[in-house]
């Protein structure tokens, strides 16, 4: 399963950097890529410009047929690999400003790292979107708030080309803060959309 | 706990007519004294009716607004020169015995002159004598101005003591907390029906927000199922069988309304900025709201049907909680002052209001249903705990203490 999806992202990366020539074992599939690239915003575009293409080739072709080295081992307890993404950075969450749904700069490049990862290694998995206030709103609004961020995360990553109907969305208001703490360093980390992934 | 529910007899001791009162009864408002000698026992002993009947009975005359204990001297026969001597206006003679398993309470309310002015029986075991407390205080008030008192009124709450937050009740001092919910998840936000008998919540038991309905005893829970996400601050309308709530779809949070059995579901605002936190009005006719529409969390009124939109509050950064007094005159909401929330008064008609409380945080105000007292949240002692007080501000007392505590909901009914 994940050899297949590595492969197809290295198969998208071939597609993007417009090497449709090269050799693909399995050439049915090129036809429907464009379409899927197609529905990529500019940012995902995250191969390094320098990458040479013969390397492309030649650690596809490495991958493909040894499955060696980059190949790694997800935790099967899913509250560790929940632990693990989150630790290894495949799997980001978006923080929001003070009373604010929308996102910034950075939460937009936390959602598409993770959303890469989503469509990458981790294309089986479901996510849970939960949304989460700092305790300085009262609880009752901060809770249509944290439905707010919750779901502008969820948008964000169908538009990055995740499939919605794999991702849920809670709300937790002020509920469930992170940091217990009452001051701006802790509201701050208390401000997310937080991704859980929640089995496949 | 169960058995704190079973009905006790209340028998009337004397024939109805005897229960009017040659007091007159716009004289009310000022305050009548009272002497309450310690009780006649038989069967039983003073301290084993003490602290279940005999001080929550006199708490709550006490507090009543309408009576002032008058003390008496020990060890003396009460007389009518006594009576006169400590400025009582009025005698509160009780007695209690013992019947099997029950408690019989007899209470004589006269004047000075020995005029009976009220007289009623009470039975029921000795698990149901503070409750009998309750009803026998609040009987009382009644004869005096025509309303009962709101003693035997329960406050709703969350309370997170056993490791989760779950929906408890108490009564209107404080007395027999229990929790009718058992989700072992996130329940909150608990609201009365208008009848008393049950009340309906949020809570996070399947992982997402539902909306539950439970009886008060605990038992008869529903899941609601309204086909949005959210489903936050349900409150029961005080005329029909219909909840307001905050439903959303696609993150966007409007305010609905559904029947109790999930139908009917109809959609009474429609904008994309946050909506919350909706009330109804006493009459059932208007609802109060918060919404974000004008760039911070203000409160605005609109007719049940969705129409008629208008905007109350102007003070504060941040407002939300709004809830109606039973006249329907008052609105009492969470307002941000210097960065604080403080609980707000607001005349409907003057569009005054007033600041109440003061340390810590305090938010989510809820009426007695006799107008004459709000409970809230506070955080003042750093931990969230339920505070009451009068609504001019005054006596304000922590009803909580194990845990953390929140989400107060006063029911409605007096009775």
């Amino acid at each position: 399963m994940r050899n297949t999806s590595r492969a197809f992202a290295w198969t998208l990366c071939v597609v993007v950097l417009g090497l449709f020539a090269m050799a693909c074992p399995k050439k049915p599939k090129v036809e429907t890529h464009p379409a899927v690239v197609d529905t990529t915003p500019p940012p995902t575009v995250t191969i390094p410009p320098n990458n040479p293409p013969v390397d492309t080739k030649v650690e596809n072709k490495d991958f493909v047929q040894e499955k060696p080295i980059v190949q790694e081992t997800l935790p099967a307890d899913i509250e560790e690999l929940n632990r693990y993404v989150q630790a290894h950075g495949y799997i980001q969450d978006a923080f929001f400003g003070y009373d604010e749904s929308q996102l910034s700069a950075d939460a937009q490049a936390a959602l598409t790292g993770s959303a890469n990862w989503l469509k990458g290694d981790g294309k089986g998995y479901n996510l849970l979107v939960e949304g989460h206030c700092d305790e300085r709103g009262t609880e009752q609004y901060n809770l249509a708030l944290g439905d707010k961020r919750a779901n502008i995360a969820k948008e964000y990553l169908a538009t990055l080309g995740v499939d919605a109907s794999r991702i849920r969305t809670v709300s937790y208001g002020e509920e469930r803060p992170f940091d217990p703490g009452h001051d701006e360093a802790a509201w701050a980390k208390n401000r997310r959309a937080h991704l859980v992934l929640v089995g496949k | 706990m169960r058995h704190l529910f079973l009905l006790f007899a209340a028998l009337p001791l004397f024939a109805q007519t005897q229960i009017q009162t040659t007091i007159d009864p716009t004289r009310a408002a000022s305050v009548l004294r009272i002497a309450i000698p310690a009780p006649e026992v038989t069967g039983t002993t003073f301290d084993a009716i003490n602290e279940p009947l005999f001080k929550p009975l006199t708490r709550d005359i006490s507090m009543s607004g309408i009576f002032a204990i008058a003390p008496l001297p020990p060890n003396v026969p009460i007389t009518t020169e006594v009576l006169q001597r400590i400025n009582a206006q009025l005698l509160l003679k009780l007695s209690v015995h013992t019947e099997g398993e029950d408690f019989v309470v007899e209470a004589r309310l006269s004047d000075t002159t020995g005029q009976p002015q009220f007289g009623k029986r009470y039975r029921g075991p000795a698990a149901a004598l503070t409750r009998l407390a309750h009803l026998l205080a609040s009987d009382l008030v009644r004869t005096l101005n025509g309303k009962p008192g709101p003693f035997q009124s329960q406050i709703g709450f969350a309370s997170d003591r056993d490791g989760h937050w779950e929906i408890w009740l108490m009564d209107w001092d404080g007395g027999n907390q229990h929790a009718i919910t058992h989700h072992g998840a996130l329940s909150i936000l608990p609201s009365w029906s208008p009848d008393g008998e049950r009340m309906v919540y949020t809570s996070f038991a399947r992982g997402t927000s539902d909306m539950y309905i439970i009886n008060r005893r605990g038992g008869g829970r529903i899941r609601v199922a309204t086909g949005l996400n959210l489903n936050t601050s349900a409150t029961f309308s005080p005329v029909s069988n219909d909840i307001a709530f905050v439903g959303s779809i696609n993150g966007n949070p409007d305010i609905y309304v559904i029947k109790d059995d999930g139908s009917n579901r109809r959609r009474l605002t429609n904008s994309p900025t946050i909506e919350s936190t909706p009330e109804w009005s006493p009459s059932g006719r208007q609802i109060s709201f918060t919404s974000g529409r004008s760039g911070t969390p203000q409160i605005y009124v609109m007719d049940a049907e969705g129409t008629n939109v208008r905007r109350i509050s102007f003070d504060g950064d941040w407002n939300d909680d709004a809830t109606w007094s039973p006249d329907g005159e008052q609105i009492a909401y969470t307002s941000r002052v210097s960065g604080r929330f403080q609980i707000r008064v607001a005349n409907l008609s003057t569009g005054e209001s007033r600041i109440l409380a003061g340390e810590g945080s305090n938010e989510q105000p809820t009426w007695s249903p006799d107008g004459k007292w709000i409970a809230f949240q506070s955080n003042r002692s750093g931990k969230w705990q339920i505070y009451r007080m009068r609504i001019d501000g005054t006596d304000i007392e922590q009803l909580t203490f194990n845990g953390e505590n929140k989400d107060p909901d006063w029911s409605k009914k007096s009775e």
